[in-house]
């Protein structure tokens, strides 16, 4: 019924006994089995959930303005700017404010040494055995050596249901909406995507 | 196997409706059928012609009774009895001497015809039965019977339904016109 679960709320599962309840509540004899109204009620459901994914797009639910970080920045400072803004994530741009790459957290935890895939936890318990904070491997890098380049970005129509399966397809987190010159405009993260899902309903 | 087992049924019925709900329709169905009825004996009858056929005891159930089904709206109601006549009459003229073929064919071409139109109305299907078994004196009438009983009737209590139907501030009749 619904492909992509994760990046939506579970669609409301009715019960033949909730419209039966319902069918009390409205005067009059209703024509229709409490069976048939279920079937239309859930092939409406998706028609509806499909109209908003197609109607709803990026500059509508995306946070703005968005922060950026600049190409010459090193790690700390890059670090410093994440943490006063309480992101987890950023897009890096050039002199000219077009878009480079993405820095996020991922990025960080793979450039402290424990491979591609470390997670925070893993980074810890390193931290904890070792007696030493992995972190200062970081220390004296600019930020273009380890952010993911090229960012995938994307204009500022595509509809929420793209913006999805994008996510999912490509496991990212956040999404830079840039104009036609390359400049973000915008950010799309999950939380974004999360709370377009919830008002819908 | 499946074949079978469709014809058991696992669905619920709807439930039953508020006592106002079945006093209203007793109302409504009363005043309708007595005021068909009261033209037809007291004035059509007597010139011979006809105006009450039992297809309106099966309208009165929807117009009055189901009055939110898309099946009891002016648009079936009207166009259901009106071209379920006309098959009935035509299939009665041109396959009499079958009667049983007559029956079956004014039947089936009427639901047929108002599936097409979206005028579905099953008191449609007796009334083009009627135009079939109805005997000399529906006979006799031919393509009048359209007009009458069919149209007229149907008018009778249609106007009594968006007279009565409409008094309950719950109750709203139609839901659409045509």
């Amino acid at each position: 019924m619904n492909p992509t679960g994760s990046d939506s709320c579970t669609p409301i599962d009715i019960s033949e006994q909730d419209v039966l309840e319902a069918m009390k509540k409205i005067q009059g004899y209703i024509d229709i089995s409490p069976g048939d109204f279920k079937e239309v009620f859930t092939i409406a459901y998706n028609h509806a959930m499909q109209r908003i994914k197609d109607s709803l797009t990026a500059q509508d639910i995306m946070t703005r303005p968005v922060h950026c970080v600049g190409l010459g920045m090193d790690l700390v400072q890059t670090a410093l700017f994440l943490a006063e803004n309480k992101l987890s994530g950023a897009p890096v741009v050039d002199a000219d404010g077009s878009i480079a790459g993405v820095i996020s957290e991922k990025d960080f935890l793979a450039k402290m040494g424990l491979g591609a895939s470390t997670s925070f936890m893993q980074i810890i318990a390193h931290c904890l055995t070792n007696k030493g904070c992995m972190a200062m491997a970081l220390r004296n890098h600019p930020v273009q050596k380890i952010m993911t380049a090229p960012a995938l970005t994307a204009g500022p129509e595509m509809t929420i249901g793209a913006i999805s399966t994008l996510f999912v397809d490509r496991q990212i987190n956040r999404l830079p909406i840039v104009d036609t010159e390359g400049r973000p405009v915008g950010i799309v993260t999950r939380t974004n995507l999360v709370q377009s899902y919830c008002v819908i309903r | 196997m499946q074949f079978l087992q469709k014809m058991r049924g696992k669905g619920q019925a709807p439930p039953r409706v508020s006592v106002a709900e079945v006093c209203w329709s007793w109302i409504g169905s009363f005043i309708g059928i007595a005021a068909v009825a009261l033209l037809h004996y007291k004035v059509v009858d007597q010139n011979a012609l006809v105006l009450l056929i039992g297809s309106f005891g099966a309208s009165a159930v929807l117009i009055y009774g189901a009055i939110r089904s898309p099946l009891a709206q002016p648009r079936n109601l009207l166009g259901g009895h009106i071209l379920s006549a006309c098959i009935g009459v035509t299939a009665f003229q041109w396959l009499g001497v079958y009667p049983w073929l007559a029956a079956a064919v004014a039947v089936s071409t009427s639901i047929a015809l108002m599936h097409l139109t979206r005028t579905l109305h099953p008191p449609g299907g007796a009334t083009a039965l009627i135009a079939v078994i109805g005997g000399e004196s529906v006979h006799r009438l031919g393509y009048l019977y359209v007009v009458m009983p069919a149209a007229l009737g149907a008018c009778v209590m249609l106007i009594i339904a968006l007279l009565i139907n409409n008094i309950p501030k719950n109750r709203r009749y139609p839901e659409f016109w045509f």
